[in-house]
């Protein structure tokens, strides 16, 4: 007796994990950078 | 002192002594646990070593080709898992994974029986580190070699 | 031998770099994962699940490499001091730990179809989810010691111990029976038909240049930072 899973549950599940969480982590890591270099210039600036 | 190393240098010798132990304590103890840190015990082990009358052991290998039958009642079944040296008869009544197949490997968690049987609970499906497409699943066990090898050159 | 030390040096080739990196990154892995989902053939025994693959093994590369750099920088920040390892070494642990999360949840949901069990207590299992431990256990050091200001040492020592679990993950399959199987690709070959290591290589290639551009635009958050701070106390302190 097989247990008959639909393997294409568990791929599509891994794609979207790994696209999205990839995506944001490019997007935490850019924005954080922005984020932390323009406070920078602006404290150079006063 | 007459040998005098600058600091970045004392540094340097005391970090590689430190990494040197640090490496070698980790080395005796994956050596120490050898056998405790196995997932499952073979075939050979199994034959050399027998455990105690219904302890619950994990027993991996191949499920032997030809040796898989299914009993009247289509839930209990009869295999051979043997590693290239012995071979050890496992019996399991329940769902099997999709993936469980003759010639592929196999863990079964349970214990043996006094006869020798290995009653099993729980089966899990054990993948060698090849990897063929299914198209060359028909071809003969020449040809497969004979694709693989291409591919992989 | 210190080009590198000064930051406004390193900051002209981290500010050229880390776009570049991130877009050729991106480009590359998802090019290699709309392969995977539509165009891999299926394979014999594993069928449609070893598509989880093109993003199981490099998750897996990048933890592991993850960790490597935080040691080789940590050996660098203790032995010679250099003002931007500790920096590199604390860049690496985020983008690391977040891949050894992604190869722990993808190997889990290949375990379910293909072995039968979401999770075993195994050598590779074990030493994998301890890796994602130490990140936790590093960040949190990383993360105390920068808040209250103690010595940076400890998080160097601690990186540079912590990665003797490296080889311990990868030769795991090896020296224990473990219901992982062993690696397909070494010095000698691979085991892997051409469709799938083809692929395999490039979705590796994509997200290893991703890690690179994560690592350098957190390099330059963490300089930013410091510099930002010192700029602030210094004015207090002339105010």
């Amino acid at each position: 007796m097989k247990e008959t899973l639909d393997q294409w549950h568990f791929v599509t599940a891994v794609y979207v994990l790994g696209v999205a969480g990839t995506l944001a982590l490019v997007a935490w890591s850019w924005l954080s950078m922005k984020r932390a270099e323009k406070r920078r210039d602006e404290a150079r600036k006063k | 002192m007459s040998t005098r190393l600058a600091p970045k240098h004392q540094r340097l010798v005391l970090l590689a002594i430190a990494l040197v132990v640090l490496i070698a304590a980790a080395l005796i103890a994956a050596w120490g646990l050898r056998s405790q840190a196995s997932y499952f015990y073979v075939p050979s082990d199994l034959i050399a070593k027998p455990p105690a009358p219904g302890q619950a052991i994990r027993l991996g290998g191949m499920v032997q080709k030809g040796s898989l039958k299914t009993d009247a009642d289509g839930v209990t079944i009869h295999f051979m898992v043997g590693d290239g040296k012995a071979h050890v008869p496992v019996s399991y009544s329940g769902i099997v994974p999709d993936l469980f197949t003759e010639g592929s490997g196999v863990v079964a968690e349970g214990r043996l029986a006094p006869g020798g049987t290995f009653v099993a609970d729980n089966l899990l499906a054990k993948h060698d580190e090849n990897y063929v497409p299914r198209e060359l699943k028909d071809m003969t066990e020449a040809q497969k070699q004979a694709a693989v090898q291409e591919t992989t050159k | 031998m210190h080009g590198f030390a000064n930051p406004a040096r390193f900051l002209r080739i981290a500010r050229a770099l880390t776009a570049p990196l991130l877009a050729a990154g991106l480009v590359l892995a998802a090019a290699a994962l709309v392969y995977g989902l539509f165009y891999a053939p299926a394979e014999r025994l594993q069928g449609d699940t070893v598509r989880i693959l093109f993003i199981h093994v490099p998750a897996a590369w990048l933890g592991m490499a993850g960790w490597s750099g935080i040691a080789v920088a940590s050996f660098v920040e203790i032995v010679w001091r250099h003002p931007l390892a500790g920096i590199a070494a604390r860049a690496c642990a985020g983008p690391g730990a977040f891949f050894a999360a992604l190869c722990l949840v993808s190997g889990s949901l290949w375990g379910r179809p293909a072995w039968g069990t979401w999770w075993v207590w195994d050598g590779r299992l074990t030493s994998m989810l301890v890796l994602l431990f130490l990140y936790f256990g590093y960040m949190a050091l990383a993360g105390a010691t920068s808040r209250e200001g103690g010595s940076g040492r400890i998080v160097a020592i601690f990186g540079l111990v912590g990665a003797i679990n490296i080889p311990i993950i990868h030769y795991s399959v090896i020296w224990w029976n473990s219901l992982h199987q062993p690696p397909s690709l070494g010095m000698g070959g691979s085991a892997m038909a051409g469709p799938f290591l083809g692929g395999l290589l490039v979705s590796t290639l994509g997200f290893t240049l991703i890690f690179g551009g994560v690592v350098l635009a957190r390099m330059r958050a963490l300089l930013a930072e410091i510099q930002a701070e010192a700029r602030l106390r210094r004015k207090a302190f002339e105010g």
